[in-house]
């Protein structure tokens, strides 16, 4: 009787830890044969990212083309020239990820979505103050000027034309930066940590030059 | 050896072959016990483990995926290889040329209209560029769309690239037109516009997805 119960509780033992190794096992086949770099999906950051900034330098675009068209200090024009060539040209980047994934353009959720998910666990940057539920999604994204904003751009001219411009796009690029800032801790993809990682740097010398091109129009 | 060992009497024989046959009986049983556990044991474990495979395979790899070129569209109405040359300041008859009721592509005026909400009817040779831009126009007729149902439309497409009309004498309650491709709609709640949205909004479909939607005419009766 004594023997037969050791002879149980040594199966059990082994079937116990052969399920353990099985079902380990199964979970790291079942990771890696869904590819080490799986393309985005249409939920995750890195499309959120490509979309949002997508109707982020959009209008970063606009607004540079409206000013062009109300200055002629050559400063302001190079300015605007150079914000809306390249943010055009970074839109097409983002415009065909979303093809190359084979994702839809339209986002299946609210803007911004994305960037209220929870930032990944281990991420050293976790501390990094944003609300942790979906549900905060702000109504309006990080920095773009309202219609009535750029309605009031239109009216004006000169000084006053380029001041408010600069004040609208300190503030566009100050969002951009939050922006490309929420998918670099959220993401190691790398054509897109690429891209966020040089709007970054490129939007946060912008804004220093602006807010120099500012102060000599006070 | 005794005797009484070596001669044992007929009923202690039957007595040893039938404790003998019962030990058989409890071995076998045993075994097959045993072997009835590892059998269900083994089975969970098994089950386990593909379910392991399964569950880390969906979550890792992806939510269900279609390509927006292969979203199906039901009563979809394709005009393909539309031409689109800028024609100012002579219209176009898009139900002549191309068959359509409410335009969905063709030769258009330089001017594109300026994305946005409208409470008018705007002028199609201006609409058609902004569909060339990549644009999806939804229009409605104001003789059958209440209020509500505008406010639902506006609320059911995305704030950039589209543009939202009136269209009087439109042979649907709703519509929505891209480049090359339309639905009609008798609700503003049919399914069918989110599909036409990831199908066909700013559409590598369209001639030059993703050029400017502002910036150009802005028509009668903006509203946002």
């Amino acid at each position: 009787m004594s023997h037969s119960q050791r002879s149980t509780g040594l199966t059990a033992f082994v079937v116990t830890v052969l399920a353990v190794v099985l079902v380990a096992g199964s979970l790291i086949i079942g990771r890696t044969s869904a590819g080490a770099d799986p393309q985005p999906t249409t939920r995750s950051a890195e499309a959120g990212f490509a979309r949002d900034m997508q109707v982020h330098h959009d209008q970063a675009v606009e607004m540079s083309m409206i000013v062009r068209d109300l200055t002629e200090s050559p400063d302001i024009r190079l300015l605007a020239y150079d914000i809306a060539t390249s943010q055009s040209q970074q839109a097409g980047q983002m415009f065909g990820w979303l093809a190359t994934w084979g994702l839809p353009q339209a986002s299946p959720e609210p803007p911004m979505t994305w960037m209220h998910r929870p930032i990944p666990q281990g991420d050293s940057h976790a501390a990094h103050n944003l609300p942790a539920a979906v549900g905060e999604v702000p109504a309006v994204m990080p920095g773009m000027a309202t219609r009535a904003q750029l309605d009031e751009l239109r009216t004006l001219s000169g000084i006053a034309a380029e001041r408010m411009f600069l004040e609208l796009m300190i503030a566009h690029h100050e969002g951009g930066v939050d922006m490309a800032d929420a998918v670099l801790e959220r993401s190691d993809y790398p054509v897109v940590t690429d891209l966020a990682g040089s709007i970054t740097k490129a939007q946060q010398s912008e804004i220093q030059l602006m807010e120099e091109l500012l102060a000599a129009r006070t | 050896m005794s005797e009484s060992a070596d001669r044992k009497t007929t009923k202690q024989q039957r007595a040893e072959a039938r404790a003998e046959k019962v030990r058989a009986h409890q071995q076998q049983e045993a075994a097959r016990k045993r072997n009835r556990r590892i059998a269900t044991v083994s089975g969970a474990v098994g089950g386990a483990a593909v379910l392991a495979l399964v569950v880390t395979f969906v979550v890792t790899s992806a939510e269900p995926q279609q390509r927006p070129q292969d979203i199906e569209i039901a009563g979809l109405k394709e005009f393909p290889n539309l031409p689109a040359t800028h024609i100012d300041p002579s219209p176009v008859d898009y139900q002549k040329s191309y068959g359509m009721e409410v335009p969905a592509g063709g030769d258009h005026s330089q001017i594109w209209l300026n994305c946005g909400v409208y409470n008018q009817p705007q002028q199609n040779e201006n609409a058609v560029h902004a569909l060339e831009h990549g644009a999806v126009w939804v229009t409605y007729d104001p003789q059958a769309a209440t209020e509500a149902d505008v406010e639902a439309l506006r609320a059911a497409i995305p704030d950039q690239y589209t543009i939202l009309s009136p269209y009087p004498g439109q042979p649907a309650p709703f519509m929505a037109s891209a480049w090359g491709a339309q639905i009609q709609m008798d609700t503003v709640s049919d399914d069918r516009l989110t599909q036409f949205i990831d199908r066909y909004w700013k559409s590598p479909n369209a001639p030059e997805p993703g050029a400017s939607c502002s910036g150009a005419l802005q028509g009668p009766g903006l509203v946002a």
